[in-house]
């Protein structure tokens, strides 16, 4: 019977495991990439209020007021920083966001 | 941790993009195409310069590659033992740094931008095979400012939708890292079995 080196039996198993880590990110690359364009943009703590407006093609003016901030487009602090000045969590500021984006109709 | 990062970007600007690339560079885990690419969507709305973003991404990429680099040269002989450990004996540290020398610049070069996971790896063995510095600069300087200038222009083109392209390019840089890992591996298992038959 021919012996079997366990530095070989490694070789094989790492193989076949690049194999399959191959084709795990591939498919879930191409499941993302199908998608993409169906899906919106979700609002993160680190976005700021003018960069939810352009991920989701809204006006800006109703996402300050949503929030009860004056509009101010030049207003670039992140979410999780305006929680903090405010004292209201992130989540709740993020829920207020996606309230006003799901009323709005789209910027034209 | 990917909060953070986008959080100092989008609060400080370009000294926060420098530093992050930079320290990610020299191999600390962040999400930096991700930043990139949210780069290129604040490109797009006017927030940054474009030309100073790819400036300032590229520069702090190449000083992070450059300590990366210095680290597995001149690290001192505790690194290259453990180096040498890790690769299992002296020997195998001569034929990587023949092959440095041979596929020294197509590495240093693909890796900046297209296979990105191993760019920190690349930096210190390119370092500790002493391979040329003024090639793996030229390699480096060109490798990074490619890669910049495509994921920014990516996140320009796909502004309204940076989490998506940063998580699909994220996905396709590891396929492609794990297809090169099999074809070496493959190779491997070739040449093992063409050596047990003779």
């Amino acid at each position: 019977m021919r012996k079997i080196h366990y530095q070989t039996i490694a070789v094989i198993l790492a193989f076949c495991l690049s194999i399959g880590a191959a084709f795990f990110f591939g498919y879930r690359a191409s499941t993302m990439a199908r998608q993409m364009r169906r899906q919106n943009e979700p609002i993160r703590a680190w976005m700021s209020v003018p960069f939810v407006a352009h991920a989701h093609h809204a006006d800006p003016a109703i996402l300050f007021q949503a929030i009860h901030l004056p509009v101010d487009p030049h207003d670039r602090r992140p979410i999780r920083e305006i929680a903090r000045d405010e004292h209201v969590p992130p989540a709740e500021l993020i829920r207020d966001l996606q309230k006003a984006l799901d009323k709005a109709p789209p910027k034209q | 941790m990917s909060d953070q990062v986008l959080a100092a970007l989008a609060h400080y600007g370009a000294p926060a993009l420098f530093a992050i690339v930079a320290i990610a560079a020299v191999g600390i885990p962040l999400p930096v195409t991700l930043l990139l690419i949210v780069t290129g969507s604040l490109a797009a709305q006017r927030v940054m310069n474009v030309g100073v973003a790819i400036g300032v991404s590229s520069a702090g990429s190449v000083l992070g590659d450059q300590i990366g680099y210095a680290i597995g040269r001149w690290g001192g002989s505790a690194l290259q033992s453990r180096f040498i450990r890790m690769l299992g004996s002296p020997e195998r540290l001569r034929r990587i740094d023949d092959k440095a020398k041979a596929w020294g610049g197509a590495g240093v070069f693909f890796s900046r931008w297209l296979v990105t996971p191993l760019g920190p790896w690349i930096n210190l063995a390119s370092g500790a095979a002493r391979y040329s510095w003024i090639r793996f600069t030229v390699w480096d300087v060109l490798g990074e400012t490619l890669g910049c200038a495509l994921y920014i222009a990516l996140g320009m083109v796909f502004s309204d939708r940076v989490q998506a392209v940063g998580a699909i390019l994220g996905d396709l840089s590891w396929a492609l890292v794990a297809v090169i890992a099999a074809v070496l591996l493959g190779r491997m298992l070739f040449r093992r079995k063409s050596a047990d038959a003779t």
